[in-house]
């Protein structure tokens, strides 16, 4: 018997090791989990400090109405998001809500909706039972949301798959306390002028004005530079639908209508130029990380930056130096270079909600996944989750921090008009070409010179890829839409109607008129424009006749 | 009672036969949907090959399975489907399948639209009335449309007005409308293909369910063309009104007012200039 224990004695200390090991996890899981308790999991990539505070308080909250359901959250680094995803679908061990829409190509996450996700469509055409008691008690869900609930409706599926819990917005931060010490102002001006003073003022202190990366490049575009090409609009949107196709742009550059040398083009450019110039060296082979290091270290003046990150940049910042939020600057509609270009403010669409959770097929309680779900979408506990995080609430009437005022989105403005690629050998070309203006090795001109010729040329080719890739598409819309027939084909009578009616207006939608709109866009691109040079905001002579008969009559 | 058990299981199995073909169809198709389209290919066979509905399935995953689809064998089996039922349900729309496979024709090929247009008359022709039909008719009429030529203009025109006459309650009025304007556009008549657009708008179907069939990009579009084709400016002014009154936050609400602005610096400059001499 000695012998035997002698022999053994390593084994009976590892198997005690484990049954002690048993024994403590299977207490702290009872004891954590009793019977009776379900558990939600739920994923998401978002590491800062702010949202797992958010969600732990929120999940308290509604422990407090469902005593016997508790919250784990499952926060995964964005950079292994796609594959965790993956491997968590795939082996059938999700959470039972998962923010959606990182770290994979759109296709995959289509397939990922389709195959492990719950349709939320009934739940997003019934009022939100946590909204009783506010303004929005009664009101269809989709209807409660900022933006509609537009973003989480995929056409492809033709369900709203999501529910997404935050809006976002882009500004720029200051450091008040350097730039008053350094020019005197305790406000950034918005004006133009004022602002590339003030920063000739910080770059002669031998500072960066402005903290900048390829990652925050998009911002300044997207609110300042492009928005100076808006005009261009009334030249090239053949089919008026109030915005500019890449094929609009090449069928007015083959029709003469348009060109590099078109002033508000050149204009956009020009300040691009003028404002970059006060951007820190080699900002565009810097990554966002070392933008914000540098504006965090008091070496630079201003930072473009989005609510989600506004947060923890504010909490960096604390004790140290105070944070303003200002708009990004703009021309004057008197400046004398840019001015004649301004038509209005930048316009920013309502519709940029995001922070989407879809509940996973998986899920043991997909009913309690989807009631906390429509609890963080109701408007209180929004405004509440949002508060807490620092973001803007999706859900209509919750109340925003103060602090992020100046986030709110400008509704009613000009927009972009200058889709250049074409995709394929343009979009590289381009590519090489503006990293090159951005460091300033080359002049508009010269950028002009090199892409111009090019992208007429070659862009024929590339525009006949798009042609390929509609008809790619035309097949897959008839996949899509056999399966949407015979889901009417098969409807009880009662759901008949609502599943024939989807199936008509997508035929219409995708198959029937998309046709027509595809000979209309080749013939532009092969003959040019109908009646000469006339431009499609532009009056013809007929009308202007018509016109002045009524008005003289 | 061992020995009757094969006759009742046998029994139970014929009994509920019809049940469990459905069953299958409709798991085949939900397969389908997923992008499952090897396992809705199990499902339909499972089904047998002489139930029209699943064979009809078959057919339509070999059409447009993507990858490895079969077009010769989607024929083939919508042929079958013809024949094994040729006054259904199923038949009807293999026949439009057998046309859907002549126009939506491969990467690289470009349809042959006389025999396209035969086959959609081919619907027409056996399916009266049946929703196949009036779809085969629409695409029919949308090829001869796309050719944008007066011609072919005019006699898709002239079969839509035919339509619309018989049959003024179909719920796919709004798409003959809109393909009437398109015709006018292409014949250089704005003041008609402004009036088809408007009787198209009034007699749209909207899909509650989806957020993004909102109408602004509707009154943009009547808006301009009344504008800048038709030179009504009253038609104009109504719709850029519409979208700013309704869709607040649409990115077109700020061109609107920048149109309703351009209309009346016109007049007023017209007006100022007087009447031509």
């Amino acid at each position: 018997m000695i012998k035997w224990l002698r022999n053994s004695a390593a084994l009976l200390v590892v198997a005690g090791a484990y049954v002690w090991a048993v024994i403590v996890i299977g207490s702290h899981r009872v004891k954590e989990s009793p019977p009776g308790m379900i558990t939600l999991r739920i994923g998401h990539w978002q590491l800062e400090s702010g949202v797992r505070d958010a969600f732990n308080e929120l999940a308290a909250e509604y422990q407090k109405l469902h005593p016997n359901v508790r919250v784990v959250q499952d926060a995964i680094p964005e950079s292994t998001y796609g594959q965790w995803v993956t491997t968590q679908l795939m082996g059938g061990t999700a959470p039972d809500l998962m923010q959606v829409g990182l770290g994979l190509p759109g296709p995959v996450w289509l397939g990922y909706f389709k195959r492990y996700f719950v349709p939320l469509s009934s739940v997003a055409n019934q009022p939100n039972p946590y909204n009783a008691g506010t303004e929005l008690e009664g009101v269809p869900l989709r209807q409660t949301y900022r933006d509609g609930l537009r973003a989480a409706y995929v056409p492809e599926i033709q369900e709203y798959m999501s529910l997404s819990l935050a809006q976002f917005g882009v500004r720029l931060m200051y450091n008040r306390d350097l730039l008053q010490k350094l020019t005197g102002r305790a406000e950034a001006p918005t004006e133009l002028r004022e602002f590339l003073a003030v920063c000739a003022q910080i770059k002669a202190h031998g500072l960066a004005p402005i903290a900048a990366s390829k990652y925050h490049f998009w911002m300044w575009q997207g609110k300042v530079f492009d928005v100076l090409t808006y005009p261009a609009l009334r030249q090239g949107d053949f089919n008026r639908d109030g915005s500019m196709g890449n094929d609009e742009v090449y069928a007015a550059f083959q029709a003469g209508l348009l060109s590099m040398q078109y002033p508000p083009y050149r204009a956009s450019f020009q300040l691009m130029r003028e404002i970059t110039d006060h951007f820190q060296t080699g900002y565009t082979g810097l990554t966002r990380d070392e933008a914000v290091f540098l504006f965090a270290q008091q070496r630079a003046v201003f930072l473009a930056t989005g609510t989600w990150d506004f947060r923890s940049l504010e909490t960096q910042a604390k004790g140290v130096f105070e944070v303003g939020i200002t708009d990004f600057p703009r021309p004057a509609a008197t400046d004398p270079v840019y001015g004649e270009f301004v038509e209005g403010p930048a316009y920013e669409a309502a519709q940029f909600v995001g922070f989407p959770f879809g509940v996973t097929r998986t899920s043991r309680h997909p009913d309690v996944a989807v009631d906390f779900l429509l609890f963080l979408a109701s408007q209180k506990q929004n405004e509440r989750l949002n508060r807490i995080i620092g973001w803007i609430p999706a859900i209509n009437g919750a109340a925003m921090d103060p602090a992020l005022a100046k986030f709110e989105p400008q509704l009613e403005g000009v927009y972009g008009a200058m889709p250049l690629q074409l995709g394929g050998e343009t979009s590289i070309k381009w590519m090489q070409l503006m990293s090159l203006y951005q460091i300033n090795q080359i002049s508009y001109d010269e950028l002009a010179r090199q892409y111009e010729p090019f992208y007429k040329e070659r862009g024929l080719l590339d525009f006949q890829e798009a042609r390929r890739d509609w008809r790619r598409a035309l097949a897959n819309n008839e996949q899509f839409l056999a399966g949407i027939r015979a889901a009417a084909l098969l409807a009880d009578a009662a759901r008949t109607p609502g599943a024939w009616l989807k199936y008509r207006t997508l035929t219409l939608q995708w198959q029937l008129l998309p046709e027509i709109a595809q000979a209309r866009q080749l013939r532009l691109v092969e003959e040019g424009p109908a009646g000469g040079a006339v431009a499609p905001y532009e009056y013809t002579a007929a009308v202007v006749e018509k016109i002045r008969h009524e008005v003289n009559r | 009672m061992i020995r009757l058990l094969p006759l009742l299981v046998m029994l139970s199995l014929v009994g509920s036969a019809g049940a469990g073909e459905t069953n299958l169809v409709a798991q085949g198709w939900a397969a389908y949907r997923l992008g499952e389209f090897d396992r809705a290919t199990r499902f339909f066979e499972s089904a047998g090959p002489t139930d029209a509905a699943a064979v009809y399935g078959l057919a339509t995953t070999w059409a447009w399975r993507r990858p490895k689809e079969d077009r010769g064998r989607a024929e083939q089996l919508y042929h079958e489907v013809i024949r094994l039922a040729p006054a259904s349900e199923w038949a009807a729309w293999s026949w439009l399948g057998l046309a859907r496979l002549q126009h939506v024709v491969p990467v690289g090929q470009e349809p042959n639209y006389p025999k396209v247009r035969a086959a959609y008359q081919a619907v027409i022709d056996r399916f009266p009335r049946h929703p196949a039909s009036t779809e085969a008719f629409l695409q029919q009429q949308a090829t001869l449309v796309a050719a944008l030529n007066p011609n072919e203009a005019r006699t898709a025109l002239a079969a839509m007005e035919k339509f619309l006459a018989e049959q003024p309650q179909s719920p796919y009025v709004s798409a003959v409308y809109s393909l009437q304007a398109e015709c006018f556009q292409t014949l250089g008549e704005p003041a008609a293909q402004l009036a088809a657009s408007l009787r198209a708008w009034e007699t749209t179907e909207v899909d509650p369910e989806n957020p993004r069939s909102d109408a602004a990009g509707t009154y943009w579009k009547l808006a301009t063309l009344a504008e800048f084709e038709a030179g009504d400016f009253a038609t104009a002014r109504k719709f850029y009104g519409k979208l700013i009154a309704e869709y607040p936050k649409d990115q077109r609400k700020f061109p609107a007012k920048q149109a309703l602005a351009r209309m009346a610096e016109l007049e007023s400059r017209l007006r100022a200039e007087g009447a031509p001499r």
